[in-house]
């Protein structure tokens, strides 16, 4: 694995360390050494089955709902053990929200998907403001400020994903963490949340896989590119190729498997 | 290895093919422009003069389809550099035709006036000096090859040492108003010849860059010191 060093440690807000996850036997990524910078856009990208999902799932212990699921590493938030048994995963789901590639909003109105998150952590503060603010920053108040009341479900495939949005930074987290999030989207509706995203990424550390390159080098500031590696009996592992500045991975990767990769040669 | 943008790698493979059909007719240029000088024949000037609207021609043909690749590939990696050096190198191989151009109305003005052998001798050893530059930085641009690039600078020093000395040829000339204004007219067949070698220059630092993926000029010391 190459990690370039650009920059000092200075605002790194996870760091991963030998990270390995598996489901029950079988490895789904082998040891990663990830670092993600604050109020930066991390985007992981790979083939299928090379583990970005999965690493992805960590970030915010994910993970601990699937069955037999186990991480083996480190995973630090902030400079703490996210895996410590003190830590409470529900406090780590309020801080580290998450996006899906399919929007999925609850089948009630757009206030209260917004209002849902606040109200079951009991935040302070106006619930009104707290949604109207919300689905301001997701760039959704101005189509939907005079029907909070309709349901979620009657909104567009985009206006739902923004939605969703919302109600992910309605808690106050400090990272989002974005699974395809315009894999299912339209071209116009794609380009509004890579938009969206530049602008989150003011107040939010943003990491997102992603399946279109184009995407990673149109919103990222660093891109790591995660493969498969099979071993014997054809089990397959993914692994952490290269991490290095977006225009670095896309202009010049340093490694050849990378450079393979995004010139189509991947073989 | 499968290629899985096989379709767009063979029409980059072409694009790249027709650029070195350009340098290789704009190195056939500089001889035959510079052979009008020394041989005092406008005809061939106007033949070579001929052949520059080809290489226009051409270049708005790359021109277009590398914009129609850029828009519908969208490359990246080691693709969007080749795509880089090769608008670079399009562009300087068609300044090349031009100053090609520029010796040959040269050659055309002066025709029938006296001449000076050594002058004639000189221009002559800058064009066999300049041709094979050109040849040799497409030639490391094929191959991206990054050590015959970095030779290019060391090529390129004796023909400006010989653009330099033009000045000194052309006082020497003496007072002869007929021949003064030839040689004056020679001067700037040399300075076009300089210019040809610089764009040679140009073209190996578009080689490096393809190669390393780090874009520098070359300064005094390249070619001697060591490469990324």
């Amino acid at each position: 694995m190459k990690t370039a060093d650009h920059t000092s440690d200075q605002g790194v807000i996870f760091e991963t360390k030998a990270l390995n996850v598996f489901y029950g036997e079988f490895r789904a990524v082998r040891d990663i050494d990830l670092q993600v910078r604050a109020n930066e856009i991390t985007a992981l990208i790979g083939p299928s089955g090379c583990g970005k999902s999965t690493v992805l799932r960590t970030l915010n212990r994910m993970n601990d709902l699937i069955p037999n699921a186990r991480v083996e590493g480190v995973v630090r938030y902030n400079g703490e053990d996210l895996y410590d048994p003190d830590v409470d995963p529900v406090e780590v789901r309020r801080r580290i929200g998450m996006v899906f590639q399919k929007p999925n909003p609850f089948p009630k109105t757009i206030y209260e998907n917004v209002a849902f998150g606040p109200r079951i952590a009991r935040l302070d503060g106006d619930l009104d403001v707290i949604v109207e603010e919300s689905l301001r920053k997701a760039a959704l108040w101005d189509e939907v400020k005079d029907k909070l009341h309709e349901p979620a479900l009657a909104l567009s495939g985009g206006q739902q994903q923004r939605l969703c949005i919302a109600r992910a930074i309605a808690t106050s987290p400090d990272v989002v963490l974005m699974d395809e999030p315009a894999s299912a989207l339209d071209p116009i509706a794609t380009l509004r949340i890579e938009e969206l995203m530049l602008e989150l990424k003011q107040d939010y550390t943003i990491v997102v896989v992603t399946h279109n390159m184009q995407q990673a080098a149109r919103v990222s500031d660093r891109t790591a590119f995660f493969s498969v590696e099979v071993g014997d009996g054809g089990r397959r592992t993914g692994k952490l190729v290269e991490f290095d500045l977006t225009e670095r991975i896309f202009t010049s990767p340093s490694q050849k498997e990378t450079e393979d990769y995004i010139t189509g040669r991947f073989g | 290895m499968s290629d899985r943008r096989s379709h767009f790698h063979r029409e980059l493979a072409e694009l790249e093919a027709e650029l070195m059909g350009v340098a290789e007719r704009a190195e056939r240029m500089i001889g035959e422009a510079v052979r009008a000088v020394v041989e005092d024949t406008p005809a061939l000037a106007d033949a070579v003069i001929a052949q520059d609207d080809e290489i226009d021609r051409i270049y708005l043909a790359i021109h277009d389809r590398w914009l129609e690749l850029m828009a519908r590939q969208q490359p990246m990696g080691s693709d969007l550099r080749l795509m880089s050096a090769i608008l670079v190198l399009n562009a300087t191989l068609e300044r090349m035709g031009d100053q090609c151009v520029n010796i040959s109305k040269m050659a055309k003005v002066v025709h029938g006036l006296p001449r000076s052998q050594q002058i004639l001798t000189e221009l002559q050893e800058m064009a066999d000096l300049v041709r094979p530059m050109v040849r040799t930085a497409m030639d490391a641009f094929v191959r991206r090859d990054v050590p015959t690039a970095l030779t290019l600078p060391e090529m390129d020093e004796p023909v400006d040492r010989l653009n330099r000395q033009m000045y000194r040829r052309v006082v020497e000339c003496g007072p002869r108003k007929e021949q003064l204004e030839w040689a004056t007219r020679m001067m700037m067949v040399a300075r076009a010849l300089e210019r040809i070698g610089d764009q040679a220059v140009d073209v190996a630092e578009q080689v490096v860059f393809l190669a390393t993926g780090e874009f520098r000029e070359f300064g005094d010391t390249a070619g001697t010191g060591e490469h990324g």
